[in-house]
């Protein structure tokens, strides 16, 4: 009976795969996911996976730069900052020592609706990272000295990644500061200067009670362990980190655009005009998110996507052509509102109305004609494509598993999450197109070199 | 003392579960490495194809290489013609418009793309692993029959001179062109980017010409990883590939290096600028040298890792920057090793002197065991993260076969690495690090911060264009 049963399901997928065969072949996607949470309220989840002898270890806190407090732009950064800087039995700065001197790399990453910190490293080092993270959780170390240190060091990363560069990142920057109107939505995630070196050993103690505790955050270790002796590892050193009182949510609410916006920029530093875009997308939950996903895949996706072809190819307008529907991750990793935004450097001789024109005429097209078959079933094969990427790091899948269990408190989901995007028909793309792809809907920027005064040499 | 503490760590460990454990936990038991089993196999036509099964995802990643350098032996009648023919080999072959080929990767969930560097043109493919056939038989096409169709040439033209304008505004492209420059010279390694008269005077028949003979499968060498079955993987490449004809390389050139006879100071001036972008460094050695791992780890030790000397004197210490670096980048002909910051215009000249300082401490002073030791575990350990990924273990072996390295390379990483001595570090430091040679690159506003600069060295001063103008 059993054997039959196994028989039948290699035949199913010999038949919808036929080029699969039995040796060392990847097997349909399902990723193990043991998933459960602490009394103090931390949600744990654990992936095994046998293929290389490495480990990843994430802690996701339940905090992005949109929480931070006004008057503190940059804030939840610069706090992510002094994660680095020490707790009771590390010292400054030994994070990195403790990793990497066990052969591994680290990171941490502040986004609109998380904070992370990940450490991967080879497998037989799991528990030197979950007593690292453990550790920083329980009793981080805040000192004058090291917050005005890293004041210094996060002003030198707006200055590097933003002030000093061309464009300063005003597709993301100026364009969130103008498509919408809840504050907590519109500032500069980054930080203006004089707010990050404003901050306060006070501000740092507050924001690390409130939100950085067990029942804030979700721990996930993915990789070469065996879940048994892992989990007996998280309770040793994450049971008895004590809970907090749970942060107050906040008003991420987003009243409706009516009216386009448009705005004009100059550049001190840019020697090229350049163009963005941002539309209001609908929420994750509404029934029209899978087909909105599909659709800015069709329009700017990749090299053969309509935008693309029509501004950089057919028309010879524009240089490139970037962006989607999260600036910053997929179409899992956030939880306030979203504009899918799109950035193009376009040739000097041309004006943005020229670009914006056959931008709108692409998705006229949309609107009136629909899309093909052919582009929905390829929209759908990239879209699967590029979701197996995510999973193929153990880092790709830590992140995935750890922004279901922190959203949705479900990280099984990870073996159910194409299905929507895979469910999608052609005329739900269209009716998307209709609905979300108005002028009133958006807000363009239009970025143009200061013109230089010449002097003579 | 010893004792004591001992005692101390005994007593902790006996009390129950509350506090937090002091010191980090031993690591388990070493854990099997299972790298993958890499065939090597060879066409009639002499394509030499490394296959290694990694079915981490149902998706595979191939790279194939040419000797077709970015500054090959064309380049005094044909400047960038590598770079141009790599980015318009997949913008049309004999059958496929541009548009078909995006459209046929979309199809596949795949990506498809060539870049030409100082020593080959490098094509990286991926797809889905059931679209593997579609995936070499594209591969194939634009390897051996790109058209490049005057449309697509006459636009390629247009915007490559528009990107690399733009590209000048940004101080770390400026930093970048102009360190190759002071190193390497008029070896080719010192060529970055044509300027647009020779963009412009790139023909069809000048593509077509140096594809036919660099893009030949007796020069090259197909890595494919992934989700495959080595024998069906292999047939399918044999069917792709197996018609294409060999050709003869042309020879190869290899002027000598500059050499440098003091320290000197390139600024590139850029007005308005807010930081300082700082590039120190000299050249150093080829890629298949006995020093590369002792350059390598002095370099992890140095600034090459988070933990590194440089990161924890420069901005843990006094924050005068956000991202120090070193890197040691060793190529087929020859290499550099280079050092940089980018810092407010204020702390130019101190970080100067820090980064000059921690060469020099390096080359006098041994490092300490536990220093050696650390960077030990962090490149092995790394080594293995790098091997679980498609396009990262494609990537190694990659390099084993455009630097002519040995095949146990990735078997012979760890024991190499485990061999070295702080004395070994210090003599690679001595010899690579040199402080006295330098090159010292500046991009940043020369009015606010010449004050700072002249006390290191002699400066010539550039513009944005790379042309050189009084200071």
């Amino acid at each position: 009976m059993q054997r039959s049963v196994i028989k039948l399901l290699l035949l199913a997928v010999a038949l919808t795969s036929p080029l699969c065969t039995t040796t060392l072949r990847a097997k349909p996607l399902n990723v193990p996911v043991v998933y459960y949470k602490l009394p103090n309220g931390l949600k744990v989840v654990i992936s095994e996976d046998h293929i290389a002898p490495v480990v990843t270890v994430s802690v996701y806190y339940n905090v992005g730069f949109r929480v931070e407090p006004k008057g503190r732009t940059g804030f939840a950064h610069l706090f992510e900052h002094m994660m680095f800087q020490g707790s009771a039995n590390v010292k400054k700065f030994e994070h990195a020592k403790f990793v990497e001197a066990n052969g591994g790399s680290l990171n941490g990453h502040t986004d609109f609706d998380y904070t992370n910190y990940y450490e991967t490293l080879p497998s037989n080092r799991v528990e030197t990272a979950l007593w690292l993270e453990s550790d920083r959780m329980r009793s981080l170390d805040i000192s004058d000295e090291n917050l005005k240190n890293q004041q210094n060091v996060v002003s030198e990363e707006v200055r590097v990644n933003v002030l000093n560069q061309p464009y300063q990142f005003f597709e993301w920057i100026e364009l969130w500061k103008n498509a919408f109107t809840n504050w907590n939505n519109s500032h500069n995630g980054y930080g203006e200067l004089d707010e990050i070196n404003a901050a306060t050993i006070e501000d740092v103690r507050n924001f690390f009670k409130t939100y950085y505790a067990p029942n804030n955050a979700v721990l996930t270790i993915v990789g070469d362990v065996d879940v048994a002796e892992v989990k007996k590892m998280v309770e040793k050193h994450f049971a008895t980190v004590p809970s907090q009182t749970a942060p107050p949510k906040a008003d991420l609410t987003e009243p409706a655009q009516i009216k386009e916006k448009r705005i004009s920029q100059s550049d001190k530093l840019a020697n090229l005009p350049a163009l963005a875009t941002g539309y209001h997308v609908p929420p994750q939950n509404s029934p029209d998110f899978p087909a909105m996903a599909l659709l800015v895949q069709i329009l700017q996706g990749d090299d053969s996507s309509r935008w693309y072809q029509r501004l950089v190819k057919e028309k010879e307008l524009t240089l490139d052509l970037t962006g989607g529907l999260n600036y910053f991750g997929n179409e899992f990793d956030y939880t306030g509102p979203m504009i899918m935004t799109t950035r193009t450097t376009y040739k000097p001789g041309h004006t943005a109305d020229e670009v914006l024109k056959e931008m709108d005429a692409v998705t006229a097209d949309v609107v009136a004609k629909g899309i093909t078959d052919k582009e929905l079933a390829d929209a759908k094969v990239r879209f699967r494509s590029n979701f197996y990427s995510q999973l193929e790091s153990s880092f790709g899948k830590a992140h995935l598993l750890s922004v279901l269990a922190l959203f949705r408190d479900d990280p099984n989901q990870i073996n159910s999450l194409l299905t929507p995007f895979e469910n999608v028909t052609a005329a739900q793309v269209k009716a998307a197109a209709a609905k979300y792809l108005v002028a009133g809907n958006r807000t363009v920027i239009d970025r143009v070199p200061e013109t230089k005064t010449q002097t003579g040499q | 003392m010893k004792l004591l503490l001992s005692i101390t760590l005994l007593i902790v460990s006996s009390l129950p579960v509350f506090a937090q454990q002091k010191t980090p936990p031993p690591p388990g038991p070493a854990r099997p490495l299972n790298l993958p089993k890499l065939t090597e196999k060879k066409l009639a036509n002499g394509l030499t194809v490394v296959l290694a099964p990694l079915p981490n995802v149902p998706k595979l990643s191939a790279m194939l290489t040419f000797r077709a350098a970015t500054n090959a032996t064309d380049r005094a009648a044909h400047p960038g013609i590598a770079q141009i023919a790599a980015g318009l080999a997949n913008e049309g072959t004999d059958t496929r418009s541009s548009k078909q080929i995006k459209e046929e990767l979309r199809s596949i969930g795949g990506s498809l793309s060539l870049r030409s560097d100082a020593d080959q043109t490098n094509l990286t493919a991926t797809a889905l692993s059931e679209f593997s056939t579609r995936m070499f038989e594209l591969i194939s096409d634009v390897t051996q029959h790109p058209s490049f169709p005057e449309t697509e040439l006459k636009l390629a033209q247009e915007n490559t001179i528009q990107q690399i304008k733009a590209g000048r505004a940004d101080p770390g492209f400026l930093a970048n062109e102009r360190f190759q420059k002071a190193v390497f010279g008029n070896h080719p390694y010192g060529f970055v980017v044509p300027d647009e008269k020779s963009i412009n005077a790139l023909t069809r028949d000048d593509l077509r010409a140096f594809v036919a003979k660099y893009y030949i499968p007796n020069a090259a060498h197909l890595i494919v990883v992934g989700d495959i079955d080595v024998e069906k993987t292999f047939a399918e490449i044999e069917k792709a590939f197996g018609s294409w004809k060999g050709g003869t390389l042309p020879p190869d050139e290899n002027p000598p290096v500059p050499v440098r006879e003091k320290r000197q100071i390139y600024f590139v001036n850029r007005p308005g600028s807010i930081q300082s972008v700082i590039y120190i460094g000299n050249a150093s050695i080829p890629r298949s040298h006995a020093d590369y791992f002792s350059i390598r780890t002095a370099d992890t030790i140095y600034g090459g890792s988070f933990y590194s000397r440089l990161t924890r004197n420069i901005r843990e210490s006094k924050g005068y920057t956000y991202s120090p670096f070193s890197s040691s980048n060793t190529q087929a002909k020859t290499g550099s090793f280079l050092a940089g910051a980018f810092v407010r215009n204020e702390v130019t000249g101190p970080t100067l002197l820090e980064i000059l300082y921690e060469l020099d401490r390096m080359r006098v002073l041994p490092v300490t065991d536990e220093e050696l030791k650390a960077a030990k575990e962090f490149s092995t350990g790394n080594f293995s993260v790098e091997l679980a990924s498609q396009i990262g273990l494609a990537g190694r072996i990659n390099t084993v076969y455009t630097y002519g390295l040995s095949k146990t390379f990735i078997d012979d990483f760890r024991p190499k690495i485990e061999a070295l001595t702080t004395a070994d570090i210090q003599k690679a430091a001595a010899k690579y690090f040199d402080t006295y040679h330098a090159a010292i690159v500046i991009v940043g506003d020369w009015e606010k911060v010449k004050d700072q600069v002249t006390p290191f060295g002699e400066v010539t001063m550039y513009d944005a264009e790379g042309n050189v103008v009084k200071s």
